[in-house]
């Protein structure tokens, strides 16, 4: 059977069949066979050309985390997360103009007004979480076309903070 | 000894205490915010009561609040853990005023050493070596531009009430003096509730050595000698160790010594911690002392053998140290790793959220002191230590690999965590051979993009992966997804189908 995944945005082509109680593992022109089982229900092992392997895992929602070696991969399947991917250049300098929350936490204070001209990496906000002071900064040269939070608000990660624009 | 106290904290240091509490035979009372219900010390205690939502301030920071649960629940004592309201004087004088006995020092001696700036003026009386800096508090921004001068750049803003590296700024230019001293005051008064901040010189390339100190009510005092602490980002530890590298036993000696000086001039009782800092030269300065139990006091309870919330609590209830400075003989090496919810690929940023999954790392000499669970959410309110994790060993280097094995066997999943950043920091060279120094990780990790993953691992983890889309198809091959009652990631793949085409 064919799976595609995405670990860290990229995609990834394999497929897993079942035969004789082993899995062959497909991935480009390399197969290999590897023995599979179910140890706890976070815990698969794998044995892969005599090498074993622990694999812990989990999920939410569209992520599933497996952890393998001492290293923590996310991986989801291909989705609206692809596609705004391949709307490529656009939607990244949409994205750098747009200044979000990258935690929750709450504004302390807002250092810029609308209209107002600011250089790449002036700061712009902070916001506080964890009982941590984070300044919110520029990512471009520009100025502030809107600000949509004010001091004392709370906010989600992702959440809008300041929308920037390229000075004209 | 008491029969009943309460712990006026949360997370891993609430457990920590009551564990201690459990194996003396006292009733423990825990206190919680709306946002803690589910956390593990309500879980562990005896009792819970809820004292207000979940900012601080009206909850863990509330005096009034605790004080009267401690009345309503019966309770003889209160142990502030670390941070909150560990070392506030006023807290401790309520305590005193309500005849509620305070687990830490006494207000008066909590007063002096709470107040950096007094602190400083006393210590140097003393004939105790104190950073170049200020000697008061200015009102006026204005008033710190000719301090700064006469100081000299690089320089420090410090909170006055100071601790954890709140409120810390560096000032390398005069023009970058004003910004950090109003962000140094925000962050002073929304952890402290005390904006003072007053300036220091900056010293290049320290040692952050401390020293734990025992004090009981009878003047007796006795350190377990030094931790070395200089492995920190936001000028906050994340690795400690004992003993410390660079001491030989001569300094050992020295500032041991001054450590218990710094103790006994301060009238100060309970458990401490006398912080130094150690500069290229070896030169060593008086930094603060840290008026409560330190993240940090596991690495002493490995190789000092003594425990330090016993302790603490045995001179709280007025019992006389049963040890002398020469029965304290330390053996092997201890480790320890704080486990933050932050992503060291983006400035330690905080991580809040769920805890999807945790294996708890173990073996032998491995100690694990931990506030969380699989399944329990990290509130954005509160400071982000997960749990830390503490080795011992006979020698540094066994405890390194040990460490470094510990870290692989730990497995936090759903939130970032610092895990994998301080396996690299232990394994790095320089952290081997001892060379530790505040900016560490400014000079070897400011660029770090995170651990290099293996094609191979990246193979066994998709082959994981298409393996549980795989077997959903076909339910009774392994036989798991049978069991219907039993809570099970595997039953709930729902979302998932099958790609390709």
């Amino acid at each position: 059977m064919e799976f595609e995944f995405l670990v860290d945005d990229k995609p990834h082509k394999i497929s897993l069949e079942k035969k004789e109680g082993k899995y062959i593992f497909t991935q480009g022109d390399n197969s290999f066979e590897a023995d599979i089982h179910v140890i706890s229900p976070h815990v698969i092992s794998v044995i892969m050309g005599e090498q074993s392997y622990k694999v812990y895992f989990t999920q939410d929602k569209d992520k599933k985390y497996f952890y393998v070696a001492g290293n923590e991969y996310i991986i989801r399947e291909p989705g609206e997360r692809e596609e705004s991917l391949e709307r490529g250049e656009e939607g990244t300098s949409q994205d750098k103009l747009m200044i979000k929350a990258p935690m929750p936490g709450k504004v302390i204070k807002i250092n810029v007004k609308e209209e107002e001209k600011v250089r790449k990496n002036q700061t712009l906000a902070i916001v506080e979480a964890m009982k941590m002071e984070n300044e919110i900064k520029s990512s471009i040269e520009g100025y502030v076309k809107k600000i949509f939070v004010s001091a004392g608000d709370l906010v989600d990660s992702e959440k809008p903070l300041i929308e920037l624009a390229h000075n004209e | 000894m008491f029969e009943k106290i309460l712990i006026a904290n949360r997370g891993e240091i609430a457990v920590r205490i009551m564990r201690a509490c459990q194996e003396m035979d006292i009733s423990t009372i825990a206190v919680y915010s709306e946002a803690d219900r589910k956390s593990l010390h309500v879980q562990v205690a005896d009792e819970a009561w809820l004292i207000g939502p979940p900012p601080a301030v009206e909850s863990y920071l509330d005096m009034e609040k605790i004080i009267e649960v401690a009345h309503r629940s019966g309770a003889e004592a209160i142990h502030p853990g670390y941070g909150f309201l560990a070392e506030n004087a006023a807290f401790a004088k309520l305590c005193e005023k309500e005849k509620i006995i305070f687990i830490g020092p006494n207000s008066k001696a909590l007063d002096l050493v709470g107040d950096k700036v007094r602190s400083r003026l006393t210590m140097e009386k003393a004939g105790v070596p104190i950073i170049p800096g200020m000697k008061t508090v200015h009102k006026r921004l204005s008033d710190y531009d000719a301090e700064a001068r006469k100081i000299g750049y690089p320089l420090m803003v410090k909170a006055s009430a100071g601790g954890g590296g709140k409120g810390m700024r560096i000032v390398w230019k005069p023009k970058d003096l004003r910004p950090s001293l109003e962000s140094g005051r925000r962050e002073a008064k929304s952890a402290f509730g005390d904006e003072s901040v007053y300036l220091e010189k900056y010293i290049e390339e320290p040692r952050h050595v401390e020293f734990q100190v025992l004090a009981d009510n009878y003047g007796n005092v006795v350190h377990l000698f030094e931790r070395e602490c200089s492995i920190q980002r936001r000028y906050q530890k994340i690795v400690e160790e004992t003993p410390s590298q660079a001491l030989n036993p001569e300094q050992r000696k020295k500032m041991g010594d001054m450590a218990k000086k710094v103790i006994q001039v301060s009238g100060y009782n309970n458990a401490g911690t006398v912080e130094f800092l150690l500069d290229k030269d070896k030169e060593f300065y008086f930094l603060e002392v840290n008026a409560r139990l330190q993240v940090e006091h596991p690495v002493t309870e490995l190789t000092s053998g003594v425990d330090l919330v016993h302790q603490q609590l045995m001179i709280a209830a007025g019992e006389k140290l049963s040890f002398k400075q020469e029965d304290i003989q330390p053996r092997g090496h201890s480790i320890e790793c704080r486990i933050y919810a932050e992503d060291p690929l983006h400035n330690f940023l905080p991580s809040s959220g769920k805890v999807l999954f945790l294996k708890e790392p173990q073996g032998p000499g491995v100690r694990h002191d931990s506030g969380i669970y699989s399944g329990c959410d990290v509130p954005i309110y509160y400071d982000p230590i997960l749990a830390k994790l503490i080795v011992w060993a006979e020698e540094r280097d066994l405890a390194c690999q040990r460490m470094v094995n510990a870290l692989d066997d730990y497995v936090i999943l759903g939130i970032k965590t610092t895990i994998d950043f301080l396996k690299e920091v232990i394994r790095h060279p320089q952290f081997r051979a001892g060379n530790t120094t505040t900016d560490f990780i400014n000079k070897y990790f400011g660029q770090w993009k995170g651990k290099e993953k293996t094609e191979e691992d990246m193979k066994v983890a998709l082959m994981a992966s298409a393996f549980t889309d795989l077997e959903r198809t076909v339910p009774t091959a392994a036989g798991f997804v049978e069991q219907k009652n039993v809570f099970s990631p595997w039953l709930s793949l729902g979302k998932w189908r099958i790609g390709g085409k």
